[in-house]
């Protein structure tokens, strides 16, 4: 055997050997201060927080690990609402009337001033959405990806006539978003800055302002923490928590498994569910130039009027963001509204751009159909 | 050394009584603190040019709030393709705008249009 040849196969014998990433391990490869502050931030983000520090008033959840829980950054079962306006073209996100995320709880406090139980749903939107909490591994290097990439994959004009035309979403001044189901959020801090002030009021120094109530101000002494109720420390932890969230290395398939990736491909799945992204530079070597299994191109499409709910930045109602196929073996509802119980209905539940993969899916004997099935399952 | 302690006392002299003769309202300008400054990005969801108010939607990932600003005559208003009115912008362009705060609320000095390509 030559030299390099002992070098590929030590090399293969390595990774083969590499203990298997679980669903809420951290990146394998992350430094002793990295694991540190990793562990601090889970501390931040199991945290439960109360009106003295920060609740409220409005809520959707008092801590982050209600919605993202076992294991820390996997699924909840909850679902929360979304509202919008479409004025088409424009997209009115109602922020004068609290934004689109609408609160289901208040504290003790604000029901007593205002006697209300929950958000009131704003008068002006047009639509109501459903969301369920998505589980959140792996998005420290979905972060990463190069905007470039996401372009290089975007066809808006169908060039190559497959009948898919990804776009990229804009977030409200203009850089490309990325992520929530609607790809709205450019970065993964700010999604988590804004998942604090949105889903559980705690301001923090990316937000320091609480939101209004039906747009109006909230009454006096009913928010008795002062803004902004968590430090920007706080803040940064439970970012790098949520960064170094690895993904869960994907089970081992069988024949059926490998002849299902095989099918995914050829059926068009893989045209919006890419297989695999790389990341650009980053300060941390455990998520730089990484190359990952994301089964995403990050980008909106149009998934067809049975699905549409809201629109958002320049996601029309019925655009999504083609969803990252991460942890599906853990999952027990699919889509962003948990309407789907199984991959098989999921997947049928495809219309617009994902239409012809659908049928083509549906047009699969019943052996290609669950060896397909089995290879979703193993991610 | 004598003769310029006698020139400053002289011009402290003559310069004293057009200090203290000039309007109350430069003397205030002169002392006030500058206003400070805010700059924002977003996208308008409103804009009035009849009675100048503009509304913008800022925020961080789902947490969004509005920010309501007037213009002024003198608020400089820039696009890539030249000079806009302010009743060429409409909602869902994006703009960075420069503003300071006063006494009835935020005032844009400047407001520019952003160059977004939409696919």
């Amino acid at each position: 055997m030559t030299r390099p040849r002992v070098a590929v196969a030590l090399l293969l014998v390595a990774v083969g050997c590499q203990k298997p990433v679980k669903p809420g391990d951290p990146l394998p490869q992350l430094s002793k201060t990295e694991r540190d502050r990793f562990n601090r931030g889970k501390v931040v983000f199991d945290s439960v927080f109360t009106p003295e520090t920060g609740l409220g008033p409005l809520f959707n959840a008092t801590g982050c690990g209600e919605c993202h829980e076992d294991p820390a950054g996997g699924r909840g079962d909850e679902v929360e609402v979304h509202a919008t306006a479409f004025h088409s073209p424009f997209c009115d996100p109602l922020a004068q009337e609290g934004g689109p995320v609408i609160q289901q709880h208040t504290t003790p406090a604000l029901k007593q001033a205002l006697g209300i139980d929950q958000e009131p749903f704003p008068p002006s939107a047009t639509a109501r959405a459903m969301r369920t909490s998505p589980v959140i591994f792996g998005r420290g290097l979905l972060d990463l990806v190069p905007d470039s990439v996401l372009l290089a994959y975007a066809d808006p004009g169908d060039r190559n006539h497959d009948g898919v035309r990804g776009r990229p979403n804009r977030s409200l001044d203009g850089r490309i978003g990325r992520f929530g189901r609607k790809a709205f959020v450019p970065t993964l801090r700010e999604f988590n800055a804004g998942a604090f002030a949105a889903e559980m009021s705690v301001t923090n120094p990316q937000q320091p302002t609480e939101e209004d109530i039906g747009g109006k101000p909230i009454p006096a002494g009913v928010d008795p923490a002062a803004d902004p109720e968590i430090t920007q420390e706080a803040l940064d932890l439970t970012d790098d928590f949520v960064r170094f969230l690895a993904p869960p290395t994907p089970l081992k398939v069988g024949k059926d498994g490998r002849r299902g990736r095989d099918l995914f491909s050829r059926i068009g799945c893989a045209t919006c569910h890419i297989p695999t992204l790389r990341t650009g530079d980053s300060p941390v070597p455990a998520l730089r130039y990484r190359t990952f299994a994301a089964y995403t191109d990050l980008l909106l499409h149009d998934m067809g009027a049975e699905l549409a709910d809201i629109c958002l930045g320049l996601a029309t109602p019925a655009d999504f963001r083609t969803e990252p196929l991460l942890d599906l073996r853990g999952a027990e509802h699919f889509l962003h509204d948990g309407r789907a119980t199984t991959l098989e209905q999921a997947i049928e539940l495809h219309g617009g751009e994902g239409a012809g993969a659908r049928d083509r899916f549906k047009a699969l004997p019943p052996a290609d159909r669950a060896a397909l099935v089995a290879f979703l399952k193993s991610l | 050394m004598r003769r310029e302690i006698r020139t400053a006392a002289l011009t402290a002299i003559l310069l004293v009584p057009l200090i203290t003769s000039a309007p109350a309202d430069w003397r205030a300008l002169n002392s006030a603190q500058p206003a400070a400054s805010y700059t924002y990005r977003g996208t308008i969801r409103a804009v009035n040019a009849r009675t100048g108010t503009l509304e913008l939607i800022t925020g961080v990932g789902m947490s969004l709030r509005v920010v309501r600003m007037t213009t002024a005559p003198t608020t400089q208003l820039v696009a890539a393709g030249g000079a806009p009115r302010l009743a060429d912008l409409k909602p869902g362009d994006v703009v960075r705008t420069e503003c300071r705060r006063t006494p009835t609320g935020l005032v844009a000095d400047r407001i520019e249009k952003l160059a977004v390509s939409t696919p």
